[in-house]
């Protein structure tokens, strides 16, 4: 066998040494800037949770829970987090099942697939606030597109973003068009990784494309779609950008989110501390919302 | 035979219906942005057009100082790959060739940051940022984008899968750690590096949420916060010069997809990354 010469061996290993003074410069920058910028206020968001914050004077004022007994009597932060569940639930899932069936019927082959499959995904990289400016258009109930389509096939218009019981439906549906995409390519590549045999093995045993499908791609795909509900999940649970163009959280508060109740009590009324406490109400949703999928999720996970 | 066929057909047709939905927006943004005034708002809705009209937007670009907006947007998410995509590279570096202590922990808190996001963090950041008078400008808006925890962890990933024997060879050769990063490391994992600047450079060119916290007066604008407050004074119907506006505000973007959609889309799929 071929043994290093000793030398080499001693410069090696002179070189590992050397490496903690490396390691520590070269990971310093994200370290620093992360500090900084990401986990100071991470935890000064909690320490402002428990104060009145006076921002002009600079003047902290200890109410020690006050801000969150404040929060469970407050309809409007309650009503905001109930919105955002709703929405949560109403996207993720269907996100996640449009994107799989397109997923699906990509994988077949037919004629311009790489351009449809552009189009599906155009949405995503387009700013969210310029698509919905447009989308605010097209719900315009008087003149928007979607309700001359809706006249065109003589069914009634929908009073759209207007109407307490249509808002948030209609933010979702802005929402599915945006995101539907990402959850598509996401799909695409699991079940490229998916091998053929399988299917091919099923056919001769005279399985349906619907069997199949249950039985072959659902369950081998289910690491893919504990990675998407959780991933898709954490997001709208974050959804702001759409609702502070299409509504402004209303009519009536009926499309209020958490972050949209975060921004309006911190940066329109200076409520810093009570905003500090929304936040972590957020952030331990977040938590535990991420727990329970992966706990859950675990459990319908197959491998063959 | 013929039924696979049959069935190709229908499923191409299911999908390209389907695409015309999705297109159905930015199809009607471009007809209104440039119909004549009244036929916007006509109905049975004119699909395409009598004649095109540029007055919309000759008075879109009037109203708002887009090239500063882009500008804008163009500093900031440059800077931001930049700074994120060198760090990352230091850091990843570190974490997938070095072994050394609290280095699980320092990870962790990187990834850490992920489940942190500026949405929770935003009211103390901008405490913080006001007290070092970074309020309202160009490194207010980048402080939270400075680095990226998802490069940092792509970029440990394609590391690792850089033999170590390569590293050793260039070591013995003479090479300092700084030129074996950029000599060897960097060519190997160009791709990953491609992929993660381009998504860093998308989720800062449409970020909205803290450059509209951060930014007060006009010209620190970034386009979607320039678009979002071009749409406020319009209360009355006015949609031909504000539907100008998005097509201004989302083109660029836009005609850099359609360039480069395959290799867009194939580092989303690469990745996972979303924005």
């Amino acid at each position: 066998m071929y043994r290093p010469q000793k030398w080499i061996l001693q410069a090696i290993q002179r070189g590992y040494r050397r490496h903690y003074v490396h390691a520590y410069l070269f990971i310093s920058p994200v370290l620093l800037v992360f500090g900084l910028f990401r986990v100071w206020p991470a935890l000064q968001t909690l320490y402002f949770s428990f104060y009145r914050v006076e921002l002009a004077s600079h003047r902290l004022v200890y109410v020690g829970l006050e801000n969150f007994i404040d929060l469970f009597h407050d309809d409007i932060f309650l009503g905001a987090v109930i919105n955002t569940f709703l929405y949560a639930f109403a996207i993720v899932p269907i996100s996640a099942a449009a994107g799989l069936i397109l997923a699906v019927l990509f994988n077949e082959r037919f004629p311009a697939k790489e351009l449809l499959k552009g189009v599906y995904f155009a949405p995503m990289v387009t700013s969210t606030v310029a698509a919905a400016v447009v989308w605010w258009w097209l719900y315009n109930p008087q003149y928007g597109l979607f309700n001359a389509i809706l006249r065109l096939l003589h069914l009634p218009p929908s009073p759209w973003l207007l109407s307490t019981k249509t808002a948030l439906l209609s933010i979702v549906l802005f929402s599915i068009w945006k995101t539907v995409g990402y959850n598509m390519v996401i799909y695409i590549a699991g079940l490229q990784a998916i091998p053929s045999e399988f299917y091919e093995a099923a056919t001769i045993d005279g399985a349906s494309s619907i069997q199949q499908f249950w039985r072959i791609t659902v369950p081998l795909l289910a690491p893919v779609t504990t990675f998407i509900l959780i991933y898709n999940g954490i997001f709208a649970f974050q959804v702001f950008d759409q609702v502070l163009v299409l509504t402004g959280g209303g009519p009536a508060n009926a499309t209020n989110v958490i972050v949209l109740e975060i921004y309006r009590q911190a940066f329109q009324r200076y409520r810093f501390g009570y905003a500090a406490a929304e936040a972590m109400v957020l952030f331990l949703l977040i938590l535990i919302i991420t727990i329970i999928q992966f706990r859950t999720s675990r459990r319908f996970e197959v491998t063959y | 035979m013929r039924l696979k066929i049959f069935w190709r057909i229908v499923i191409f047709l299911i999908v390209s219906a389907g695409a015309l939905v999705m297109l159905l927006p930015f199809y009607w943004m471009v007809v209104t942005s440039i119909s004549p005034a009244p036929e916007i708002i006509a109905f049975p809705p004119r699909w395409i057009p009598s004649h095109i009209v540029w007055d919309h937007f000759r008075e879109a670009w009037s109203r708002a100082p887009w090239l500063v907006y882009y500008k804008n947007s163009l500093i900031v998410a440059t800077v931001s790959v930049m700074c994120s995509v060198v760090f990352g590279i230091f850091a990843g570096y570190a974490f997938a060739v070095y072994r050394f202590p609290f280095q699980n922990l320092f990870f962790l808190l990187i990834l850490g940051t992920l489940m942190v996001p500026v949405q929770v963090t935003s009211v103390a950041l901008y405490v913080f940022l006001a007290r070092l008078g970074w309020v309202d400008t160009y490194q207010g808006i980048l402080a939270p984008n400075f680095a990226s925890a998802f490069a940092v962890y792509l970029i440990r990933q394609s590391v690792q899968t850089v033999p170590a024997e390569l590293l050793d060879a260039a070591r013995i050769d003479g090479a300092g750690e700084v030129q074996i990063i950029f000599r060897i490391v960097v060519p190997l994992i160009k791709p990953v590096l491609a992929a993660v600047a381009m998504l860093l450079f998308l989720s800062s060119w449409n970020d909205f949420l803290w450059p509209v916290i951060v930014i007060n007066s006009e010209h620190m604008r970034t386009l979607p916060v320039g678009i979002a407050l071009f749409k406020d004074p319009y209360g009355f119907i006015n949609y031909g010069p504000l539907m100008a506006a998005t097509v201004i505000s989302i083109a660029p973007m836009l005609i850099a997809y359609a360039l480069s959609q395959r290799f867009m889309i194939r580092g989303i799929a690469m990745t996972g990354m979303r924005f």
